[in-house]
């Protein structure tokens, strides 16, 4: 008979746990939602620049700046992985790390020294584990990171690069394509390649009016530097990588969120599956508990008759 | 009245997408005003104040650093933080200059971010003046 109670009891625990996920798709969904109003509210930003580094090279411009350029052997590297503060949330974490160390198994043969830096605890935890040094660990960035913090880490990792302490930088996260899909990938942000014109949709106001041939639109806006092209490249590409880290802080941020929700949806769906199949055993128990007993009921009646 | 677009972004954000009749960007050596019709641009911004006209009243904000561009009539400026400027006072200055100052100076690289901060709060306590 301890069955049946133990079978009610586990039924129970599944039912609050259930009652957990949902509530913690529910919140996942709700990030999401504002995860990606701010990652659509950068975007602007992305564009115009992107625009600004068109039209410098249609002014005929040779694009050249420290942060481009390639260096011929890569003594020390960098990698930053993008992870999460906290779990729960399927594959994510495990596709960013095993695509991080992946990368640095790569590089540990060519260069000399190798730097790791991790955002999130998830990520570090996961490197202390398999004992690998961590030199610069971040755990301020949650679901919606700053601009301000991002620009810090990207300054000095600037300021790194420019004075050859770093030779190559390496981010792993996981990048956001649309809501049903997000992939996880390891790119090199230095040397920084610069926005391809191409590779962006057009501002909306630019747009509009390069709607005709493209040529026609450079030909129109004949620009006036201020004051000079020159100038406006030295920090125009700074300021592009920056926005560029702070896209991988954004996505990142989306595709956590995204992951959870999946992870808790699925996690649901399946205390549900085990509610009903526990029903059902629970059920039966109880039915061949009464039949027993009646049978029981029975067996004394006739042996008081006979 | 004739009226121009102006659009401030940040990385973060589109922080305000008005109509005015003039804007005044602060340029990296100076000011510079904008009516409607003016010749494309690109121009390099400093710290200051960004000055939008419209219907007889002023708005300022505090831009710091960035890109100003101008075309077809559109004013976008890209910075990398903007305040409206009635929040700013002497004392923020003050304190933005002091830390500024006490910022180290025994690198080139430190050396920069430090001219920098200092421009930022020179510009900071001309405002609030």
């Amino acid at each position: 008979m301890a069955n049946i109670r133990e079978l009610d009891k586990r039924r129970k625990s599944i039912r609050n746990i259930r009652k957990i996920t949902r509530t913690m798709e529910l919140i996942a969904t709700a990030r999401f939602k504002k995860a990606m109003d701010r990652a659509s509210a950068a975007n602007d930003y992305t564009q115009r620049i992107t625009a600004i580094v068109r039209d410098l090279a249609a002014a005929g411009l040779e694009v050249s700046h420290p942060l481009l350029a390639e260096r011929p052997e890569i003594k020390s590297s960098t990698i930053l992985m993008l992870t999460s503060n906290r779990g729960l949330c399927g594959g994510y974490n495990g596709s960013v790390i095993r695509a991080a160390v992946q990368r640095r198994n790569e590089l540990s043969d060519s260069s000399d020294s190798f730097r790791f830096e991790i955002s999130g605890k998830r990520g570090i935890a996961a490197m202390k584990f398999r004992n690998v040094a961590i030199d610069q660990m971040y755990t301020n960035f949650e679901d919606q990171p700053a601009f301000g913090e991002v620009a810090k880490i990207a300054d000095r990792l600037m300021e790194e690069f420019t004075t050859g302490r770093m030779d190559r930088l390496d981010v792993a996260y996981t990048r956001f394509v649309s809501v049903s899909k997000q992939i996880t990938t390891v790119e090199t942000l230095l040397p920084f390649s610069q926005p391809k014109p191409e590779d962006e949709p057009l501002a909306g106001g630019a747009a509009g009016a390069a709607s005709g041939s493209t040529s026609g639109h450079v030909a129109k806006n004949d620009y006036e530097f201020l004051p000079s092209a020159e100038s406006i490249l030295e920090e125009v590409v700074p300021a592009s990588f920056r926005v560029k880290l702070f896209k991988c802080f954004l996505d990142a941020a989306v595709s956590e969120q995204i992951a959870r929700m999946v992870a808790m949806k699925s996690a649901t769906e399946n205390a549900g599956d085990i509610i009903k199949q526990l029903s059902t055993t629970f059920n039966r128990a109880r039915q061949s508990k009464i039949t027993q007993e009646i049978m029981e009921i029975i067996g004394g009646v006739e042996a008081l008759e006979a | 009245m004739s009226t121009i677009q102006c659009v401030v972004v940040t990385p973060e954000r589109t922080e305000l997408d008005v109509q005015a009749e003039s804007v005044t960007v602060p340029l990296f050596d100076g000011e510079m005003g904008i009516l409607k019709g003016h010749s494309p641009l690109v121009g390099r911004l400093g710290y200051g104040l960004l000055r939008i006209k419209s219907a007889g009243s002023s708005q300022n904000y505090f831009v710091e650093g960035g890109f100003v561009q101008v075309a077809d009539n559109v004013v976008s400026v890209l910075t990398d933080n903007v305040v409206d400027a009635s929040q700013l006072n002497s004392t923020a200055a003050a304190q933005a200059m002091h830390d500024a100052l006490a910022l180290p100076t025994d690198l080139p690289e430190l050396k920069t971010t430090r001219d920098k901060a200092i421009d930022r709060a020179r510009a900071l306590s001309r405002i609030t003046a």
